[in-house]
């Protein structure tokens, strides 16, 4: 039996919980299950080195938004490894938190370019407005990947 | 606390050319929260979208509060800090002496002592706001608070911008989606 490759976009929300319980009650008593949690961040934003005095304070205050990542990235971590050790002990589980450079869609058909997933699971949160100015990575990605069945969770 | 003036010229430029490093709203939105959490040594940065139609507030960017407080319900307009929907600034110096906040027990469980908070303006509308959120009580000073208001100004040229831009895109990829002729590089 070939391996179901399923990728799940996470962004630290209540409703990416959501869409967690739903692969784990979809998927975790299958076989050859391989799942991956993706979660891509916004880098902290490179500065200028110049003499100035505000600058300079404001590099030393970088290294706190740096610690913050760091934070983010340990608690991915945590997540994740419970996953693999409870609910979803049964699959392979791969982890993927990297910073992004596009928008979240734009990441996210770019990760099935690399790894051709069967299955991929996001979440659309309710908020309407926000989407009108930043789009809807839901809708960006039904509309660009073909043979890849895309469940969205609400 | 003495109400120091933190924001200068040469933090106007970081932000600035931070947000200037790309065309997705959302990337320019976290960095805006981020350097302002940076460089005025506060605890957290927050942009919300206003929804009209529900009269609620949406968070497009967020940065240094932790999910349960950014998630814990609707924040209705006219309950938080109602006075930014006017189109002015509004501070909360300390958030255990005021009766503008929707959820002040959330706001000192997360151990917030002051708010800021500056309308984002386009076109004389109010489209959002933008909230700064200290973890003592904090007098900032007018000028900061203008500051602030040029800084909120200026993302709402850029949801105005990447709206118009997003817009454009969608013609593409329909025009695209036609047939490859129509492919425009």
């Amino acid at each position: 039996m070939a391996i179901q490759k399923i990728l799940v976009a996470y962004n630290f929300t209540h409703l990416d919980q959501k869409a967690i319980e739903f692969v784990t009650s979809t998927f975790a008593r299958l076989d050859g299950i391989e799942i991956t949690i993706f979660h891509a961040y916004t880098p902290v934003p490179e500065i200028e080195t110049q003499a100035s005095m505000v600058t300079g304070k404001l590099k030393s205050s970088l290294s706190y938004l740096s610690q913050q990542v760091m934070q983010r990235e340990n608690e991915f971590k945590e997540i994740t490894e419970k996953l693999a050790k409870n609910d979803l002990a049964n699959a392979q589980i791969h982890t993927i938190f990297r910073p992004r450079k596009k928008d979240i869609a734009s990441e996210i058909i770019n990760l099935n370019r690399e790894t051709k997933f069967d299955v991929i699971v996001l979440n659309r949160k309710a908020a309407r407005v926000t989407r009108f100015f930043s789009g809807s990575v839901s809708h960006k990605i039904l509309m660009t990947l073909k043979e890849t069945t895309v469940c969205v969770v609400s | 606390m003495s109400a120091e003036e933190k924001i200068d010229i040469d933090l106007f430029k970081v932000v600035f050319r931070a947000m200037a490093q790309s065309d997705n709203l959302e990337i320019m939105a976290d960095h805006l929260t981020q350097l302002l959490v940076a460089a005025l040594e506060i605890k957290g940065c927050t942009i919300f979208v206003l929804n009209p139609e529900y009269d609620e507030l949406e968070v497009l960017a967020s940065f240094g509060l932790s999910t349960d407080y950014v998630q814990k319900g609707p924040l209705l307009s006219d309950k938080s800090i109602a006075d930014t929907f006017s189109g002015k600034p509004f501070v909360i110096p300390d958030v255990k002496n005021t009766d503008k906040l929707q959820y002040p027990q959330d706001a000192q469980k997360e151990g917030i002592g002051a708010i800021v908070s500056v309308p984002i303006n386009f076109y004389g509308k109010v489209i959002g706001a933008m909230r700064l959120y200290h973890h003592q009580v904090w007098d900032i000073s007018d000028r900061d608070v203008d500051s602030l208001l040029v800084l909120a100004e200026n993302i709402g040229l850029a949801m105005t911008y990447t709206r118009v831009l997003k817009a454009l895109k969608t013609i593409r990829y329909t025009v695209d989606d036609i047939h490859d002729i129509w492919m425009l590089e």
